[in-house]
């Protein structure tokens, strides 16, 4: 039995601080992707905390075919979703850009992030399995899984997103070029 | 791993996030708070053998059949009452009748009618001056 499944067992028996361990190296993925997905750090932190603590207590519902992450980060998205306010149709719609927590976390030198560029250009559910594939390395099942989608859609939008990121791309290299 | 793919991937990781002290304080103080909510420990339902329908079964007829016996016994004997001679009780009707008597008001209402018709028609050429 790997060390994950020992601690999921624990954890499941009752033990808390099984349960810290076994997510201890999941919190700063996902406190990074919820970045993506909240208007504040705070929100993000909360957001955290919440998908944790509902982890814990539905524990016995996890099912061992997933990858523990995969449902982690399930039930990330679906808190991050049920705390948005309901008349804002984008998370893009929350921020300004000063304010803006994932711009906070990049370093002044690198402004040109491509997941700024992204959050911009794509839809949330887009950008999810974007960030899933390209940041996280899950399969297209495992992202499917998280966004309780099917695997086509989440190829077809896959294929989608690089196809915007690239058009993107390729238009701020024409720019540069031409202003030299 | 293609260059755009490359690209996303280590931008991914320059996004500077760090999980403070004080939070995961909050999260393991939260943690210790939670008591997660265990699987249904009721065993489950095991498929019953066709005996124990077949024995049901039986045992709802028996008694059924004891429960009408037991209520039929116990009922008190209706008294049973005397036959209606029905004949004798509806009046007889007196069906000699001559045609006449049957149908003479029906006559005497064709002739008013009549009566009436002669009366309208012979006001109608009046006022038209015929």
């Amino acid at each position: 039995m790997s060390d994950e499944l020992k601690l999921i067992a624990a954890a499941k028996a009752g033990s808390a601080d099984a349960f810290a361990d076994l997510v201890r190296e999941h919190r700063v993925r996902l406190l990074r992707f919820l970045l993506t997905r909240s208007s504040s750090y705070a929100d993000a932190e909360d957001i955290l905390q919440d998908t944790l603590i509902a982890a814990f207590r539905h524990l016995h519902s996890y099912d061992p075919r997933w990858r523990f992450s995969t449902w982690l980060y399930r039930i990330a998205i679906r808190n991050a979703a049920r705390l948005r306010r309901p008349d804002l149709v984008e998370i893009g719609d929350l921020r300004d850009e000063e304010n803006d927590p994932l711009q906070q976390c990049i370093a002044d030198s690198e402004t040109d992030n491509l997941w700024v560029n992204a959050r911009q250009l794509l839809n949330d559910d887009v950008f999810a399995a974007m960030w899933l594939r390209y940041a996280e390395d899950m399969s297209v099942n495992d992202i499917s899984k998280a966004l309780d989608r099917s695997a086509s859609w989440t190829k077809v939008n896959l294929m989608r997103g690089r196809r915007v990121l690239e058009t993107h791309l390729n238009g701020a290299a024409q720019r540069s070029e031409a202003y030299g | 791993m293609d260059k755009l793919a490359r690209q996303l991937h280590d931008d991914a990781q320059r996004i500077d996030v760090s999980v403070s002290d004080e939070l995961d304080r909050r999260i393991e103080a939260s943690l210790r708070a939670v008591t997660p909510e265990f699987e249904d420990s009721r065993p489950a339902s095991v498929a019953r053998p066709a005996l124990f329908w077949w024995a049901s079964t039986l045992t709802g007829v028996a008694a059924a059949v004891a429960l009408i016996a037991i209520a039929n016994w116990r009922a008190p004997a209706q008294p049973v009452p005397a036959p209606v001679n029905i004949v004798a009780a509806i009046p007889a009707i007196e069906l000699k009748a001559e045609t006449a008597m049957l149908t003479g008001p029906l006559q005497q209402e064709l002739d008013r009618l009549e009566s009436d018709l002669r009366k309208a028609e012979a006001r109608v050429k009046r006022d038209i001056g015929l």
